[in-house]
């Protein structure tokens, strides 16, 4: 049921022209932004971290604004209250989608590692191959299960699509998808360790460089169950509040 | 159908046109905002770009490719794209999508006048999120700007505001013939960052990016704003203020032209209000 889900998800996602084109064009600029960044910063030999930040740098964006608004997009489309009253868990009906906002984000990592391949010769030698593969699934994956915290919590907030407008760089930023987290003020570390996106990152840079790959995809892993549990139980929590107040299909 | 006979409205006057663009423009950029409540204004304009230059002023600090002055200024001035590009472009994306369009079209003054006036309410937004921005970030960062500098940034952030809302305008006029404004507002404002010199010394960019950069709003105004930050006088910054008044001025009369050729098409058409 949840790869049905997720399938059915990619692709009605994947038919949306805007949904595409920004997960294609926006990372790939970014990229080129950070490509010429690091040459001429003389960190021509870190060119492929450059495209694998940017491109991860999509896959959270299209989680962010995909899982954030998952629950509020089925209202606009009404089709939230038969989702909710499938006779399964919630958390089986919305994983799915958030999910599915993880796998077209990779259309991103692809396309920016494409992108520098062709246009600036960046020569995709990854240290650990398998293991940068490993790396990107788990991350999509836990991304996903981010995604569900995301939405079971941002329903539960009128101004939702202000706080994801908002969470886009600090996310970026804080994780270390781009700037290494050793430059940032040392404030910033507890937070970074509590995201998967943290761990994700580096997860993918230690595939690509040949650092230890599997201790940051350990982790990456644990904390993703707990947004799973967390969402599960939250999601739980505003389907109830929700069918009692009889406020389902309302903002 | 051809329309009934109608009396001519009045021509209108110097006073009544600026009338027409500052009072419609400020009713119209309520009619966006005044549903919201504050903390969308704060997230989405305030922190979110603030973060933006943080993110591009630590990266820079460690490529160690400009110094701190180079990207707190650029980016600050940079901000203002969010709210005058995405304003400038729901400024007549929306009036399609909530099925206004039509009505604001019957009116019998200058549409031109109109939609012009609309950029303005979202250019005073612009230099406002540039200017907090710009205070806030010289805070955390320890970026020191000389008092005398002020009046000239504030001169550098309003045109620069001024000039992108007009770009937006050209990109809203775009959502009169394509469908969805939302690709084209997303996809300038990611170019924005890399074509305009904000957070790539030109140097460093190949020469048909600085090209397409120097007919781009913001490329100018935030380097005659580096320089006023510099300690470099209103008289060094001048023929860069120049051209991005110049470019300003351009997007407006294209963003004017482009209205008039896709509202006549559209009427022609009857495509107005398809979406």
């Amino acid at each position: 049921m949840l790869a049905l889900g997720t399938l059915t998800h990619v692709k009605q996602m994947s038919h949306s022209p805007f949904e595409v084109t920004i997960a294609l064009v926006v990372p790939i600029v970014q990229a080129t932004l950070a490509v010429y960044l690091f040459r001429a910063g003389q960190e021509q030999h870190r060119l492929i971290e450059a495209a694998v930040g940017a491109g991860l740098m999509g896959v959270w964006s299209s989680v962010l604004f995909g899982s954030g608004g998952a629950i509020q997009n089925q209202r606009w489309q009404g089709t939230l209250e038969m989702i909710m009253l499938a006779p399964r868990r919630p958390v089986l009906v919305i994983l799915p989608i958030t999910v599915a906002t993880g796998l077209t984000g990779t259309y991103s990592l692809l396309a920016t590692l494409a992108w520098g391949r062709i246009l600036y010769g960046i020569r995709l030698e990854f240290a650990h191959p398998f293991a940068f593969v490993v790396a990107a699934v788990v991350c999509i994956v836990a991304l996903g299960m981010f995604g569900l915290l995301l939405a079971s919590t941002f329903v539960l907030m009128r101004n939702a699509n202000a706080l994801a407008n908002t969470l886009e760089y600090p996310i970026w930023l804080v994780s270390g998808m781009l700037v290494p987290i050793t430059v940032l003020p040392a404030w910033t570390g507890p937070i970074a360790a509590v995201l998967p996106t943290t761990w994700g990152a580096r997860a993918l840079r230690e595939a690509t460089t040949g650092g230890p790959v599997w201790p940051a995809v350990g982790v990456c892993l644990g904390i993703s169950v707990l947004c799973l549990v967390f969402g599960s139980i939250s999601l739980t929590y505003v389907e109830r509040r929700a069918r009692a107040a009889a406020t389902l299909a309302l903002a | 159908m051809k329309p009934g006979p109608t009396t001519p409205p009045p021509p209108l006057t110097g006073l009544k046109t600026l009338r027409l663009m500052t009072v419609g423009g400020v009713i119209a950029y309520r009619a966006l905002f005044n549903w919201t409540r504050p903390s969308i204004f704060i997230g989405t304009l305030l922190v979110g770009p603030l973060f933006q230059l943080l993110f591009f002023a630590y990266l820079g600090r460690q490529l160690q490719v400009a110094d701190d002055r180079f990207y707190i200024v650029g980016n600050a001035v940079l901000t203002a794209t969010l709210a005058c590009v995405f304003g400038g472009t729901l400024a007549v994306g929306n009036e399609r999508r909530y099925g206004t369009l039509g009505h604001v079209l019957l009116s019998p003054r200058s549409r031109t006048v109109v939609f012009l006036g609309r950029a303005l309410p979202y250019a005073g937004n612009g230099l406002f999120i540039a200017v907090v921005t710009l205070g806030v970030s010289s805070a955390l960062l320890g970026l020191r700007i000389p008092a005398a500098a002020v009046p000239g940034l504030l001169l550098s952030m309003a045109v620069g505001s001024l000039a992108c809302a007009f770009f937006g305008l050209t990109l809203g006029a775009l959502g009169l013939r394509f469908r969805d404004v939302w690709v084209i507002s997303n996809v300038a404002v990611a170019l924005l960052l890399l074509l305009t010199g904000v957070n790539v010394p030109s140097g460093s960019l190949p020469g048909w990016m600085v090209t397409v950069g120097q007919f781009l709003p913001i490329t100018h105004a935030a380097e005659a704003a580096r320089r006023l930050a510099g300690g470099s006088g209103l008289s060094a910054a001048a023929p860069e203020l120049g051209r991005e008044a110049l470019v300003g001025v351009g997007y407006a009369i294209l963003a004017a032209l482009l209205l008039k050729i896709f509202e006549t098409e559209s009427r022609r058409t009857a495509s107005l209000d398809t979406l």
